[in-house]
């Protein structure tokens, strides 16, 4: 009897579980499932947003379109989307990664909590900026008559020239990934910061009492057990540098050529809003997601097989 | 420990680049701010010169008077306000309220929801905003707060963080308020919410931060200046008022204090923040 009113009250609590949860399933359904089940069933029609007639079947049309080499040479094709993503990405997570761990082992090495401090905030403080101010800024340091030639002149001793930063498609692309770089610098360094601080410093005074000299300690220590870290800050890095948005969208808009910035993000708003063609915008969506997803199958595989045990 | 106190060529080349990231960082905002202050010829004069000559208020006019006189960025920014705030504070509660469940009820599927909510992140809100767009447009939603707001509800990060949180809250004071006779939900409202508030500051900040930096989807949702946020105005300011840098820092500069105001005097939860997985909308 005692055990029967005991799993009553279970129930009843198991019920109010339930009803907690609902909510939150209601929203991911209508919000997040339903809607990426509908980019994909959209992206077999030709669909566009104004048209009352109901949109045609097109198989995989769109996509077959998106990968047509025979587009490949146009300058806002998906393919030069793909190129300037990867490139941002790649241009972009690279220093990131590399400037972000380094600084982050230089300020554990500082003996001043005070300065550890004062340096962690002063990198995270472009973070809070948005990037629309972000690229606003950067844009009037990148004019043709502001400090980024100034500086550049001054360092390379060619005074006059302009390097066209908003101009030129290569210089332009930098621009993108300098002002990237500039915003989320100091966000990695607090994340490598953290895991650092996870390091026993028990493992440290054993290294310096075996002998061995910072660098190596680095290599030998630091390194592989901060590999779970490194792995995260990778991908989450990769996954930010492939939705960018704004910094291109306000470079483009104030007058910077498209096709070298043309990243996926920028191609489906175009596609999708501007030229209303959902169906093909869809078809983008999906190609974005499949790498997305990609890429963080592959950090679950590799954070599971590489767990580390101090 | 005086060997340590030694100054070595490595230490200065270490304290060499700590500084030359400390300008790279914060240079631009220090140009912001003192950009502001200037008139155009001023700012592009070669070469630069960091102290505004006098101050030039007539770009702060300029920035909030907007392009025709409108003081539309006081809606604007009212906007972006109402909107960030709105959406910190239903990630709160929807978050805790399933945060909650899932850490302290025991009920068939409690594994599946988890797993399913945790899969959305690998969902990418550019990935899905045109389906979401036509959502907006069935629903005849375009430039209403409802449709800014509704795909932000709350985020699987938040849901994430918020049972990480819960699952080492002590069930001894949730049976306790139980044997007193408290109602679940008065439960959750009066001893757990309360009990949370550190993961719930993080949360809060990270939430309105996203949406007070998002400029994807009011560009997809408001087309009438009205229903613009504070990035859209920024944009569409710096585009019309192109020649007129002064005016644009004096903009970017007032849309910038409420995330700074904000910073420093939350600035812990800022960096504790950080060190977690942003959410996916970050």
């Amino acid at each position: 009897m005692g055990l029967k009113k005991y799993r009553g009250i279970e129930r009843k609590q198991a019920r109010w579980g339930f009803i907690f949860v609902v909510p939150s399933m209601l929203f991911f359904s209508l919000f997040s499932f339903y809607p990426i089940i509908n980019a994909i069933y959209t992206s077999f029609f030709d669909k566009r947003a104004l048209s009352k007639a109901p949109p045609k079947f097109l198989g995989l049309g769109n996509y077959i379109r998106l990968f047509d080499p025979a587009r490949a040479a146009n300058s806002l094709s998906f393919y030069n989307s793909l190129r300037a993503t990867l490139v941002f990405t790649l241009g972009t997570f690279i220093p990131l990664l590399i400037l972000s761990l380094m600084i982050a082992v230089f300020i554990s090495n500082l003996s001043s909590n005070r300065t550890k401090k004062f340096l962690q905030i002063s990198y995270y403080c472009p973070a809070i900026l948005s990037s629309v101010v972000a690229a606003t800024i950067w844009m009037i340091i990148f004019d043709p008559r502001g400090l980024g030639n100034q500086w550049i002149n001054a360092l390379l001793g060619t005074p006059g020239v302009d390097q066209g930063w908003l101009v030129d498609p290569v210089m332009e692309q930098v621009s993108t990934m300098v002002i990237y770089f500039w915003k989320y610098i100091g966000y990695f360094v607090i994340l490598f910061i953290t895991g650092l601080a996870s390091i026993p410093p028990t493992i440290y005074e054993a290294a310096t009492i075996d002998g061995a000299s910072k660098w190596q300690v680095f290599w030998r220590i630091t390194l592989p057990l901060l590999k779970p870290t490194v792995v995260l800050v990778s991908v989450m890095a990769m996954l930010q540098c492939l939705k960018t948005f704004s910094t291109q969208y306000m470079l483009y808009s104030n007058g910077a050529p498209r096709a070298p910035i043309n990243v996926i993000t920028f191609n489906i708003y175009v596609t999708g809003i501007q030229q209303q063609y959902l169906g093909r915008a869809s078809a983008m969506s999906v190609v974005l997601f499949i790498m997305m997803l990609l890429l963080t199958l592959l950090q679950f595989k590799t954070t599971k097989s590489e767990n580390v045990d101090y | 420990m005086q060997i340590e106190r030694k100054i070595t060529l490595p230490k200065i080349g270490m304290s060499l680049v700590l500084l030359a990231m400390l300008f790279f960082t914060l240079m631009p905002i220090v140009f912001m701010i003192s950009a502001s202050f200037m008139t155009s010829r001023q700012i592009l004069r070669m070469p630069f010169s960091w102290i505004p000559e006098g101050f030039a208020w007539e770009n702060f006019a300029k920035a909030i008077q907007g392009n025709d006189q409108t003081y539309i960025f006081v809606r604007n920014i009212s906007n972006s306000l109402i909107v960030s705030t709105t959406v910190a504070v239903t990630t709160v509660l929807i978050a805790s309220l399933t945060g909650y469940g899932l850490a302290k009820f025991r009920f068939r599927g409690r594994t599946t929801i988890f797993m399913m909510i945790m899969a959305t992140m690998m969902i990418p809100f550019e990935a899905i905003m045109i389906p979401l767009y036509m959502v907006i447009m069935v629903l005849r939603i375009q430039n209403t707060y409802v449709g800014l707001i509704l795909p932000f509800l709350v985020s699987a990060f938040g849901v994430f963080q918020m049972k990480q949180y819960l699952t080492t809250f002590p069930t001894e004071f949730i049976d306790a308020a139980r044997v007193d006779g408290m109602g679940e939900f008065g439960i959750y409202l009066r001893i757990v919410l309360p009990n949370c508030k550190p993961v719930i500051a993080t949360l809060a900040i990270l939430s309105f931060r996203s949406q007070w930096d998002n400029l994807l989807w009011p560009l997809l949702v408001s087309q009438s200046d009205k229903m613009k946020t504070i990035p859209q105005y920024i944009s569409n300011f710096a585009l019309e008022r192109s020649t007129d840098e002064g005016a644009m820092m004096a903009a970017a500069l007032l849309a910038s204090i409420p995330m700074f105001l904000l910073f420093m005097s939350l600035t812990k939860y800022f960096i504790g923040g950080s060190a977690v997985y942003e959410s996916r909308k970050g």
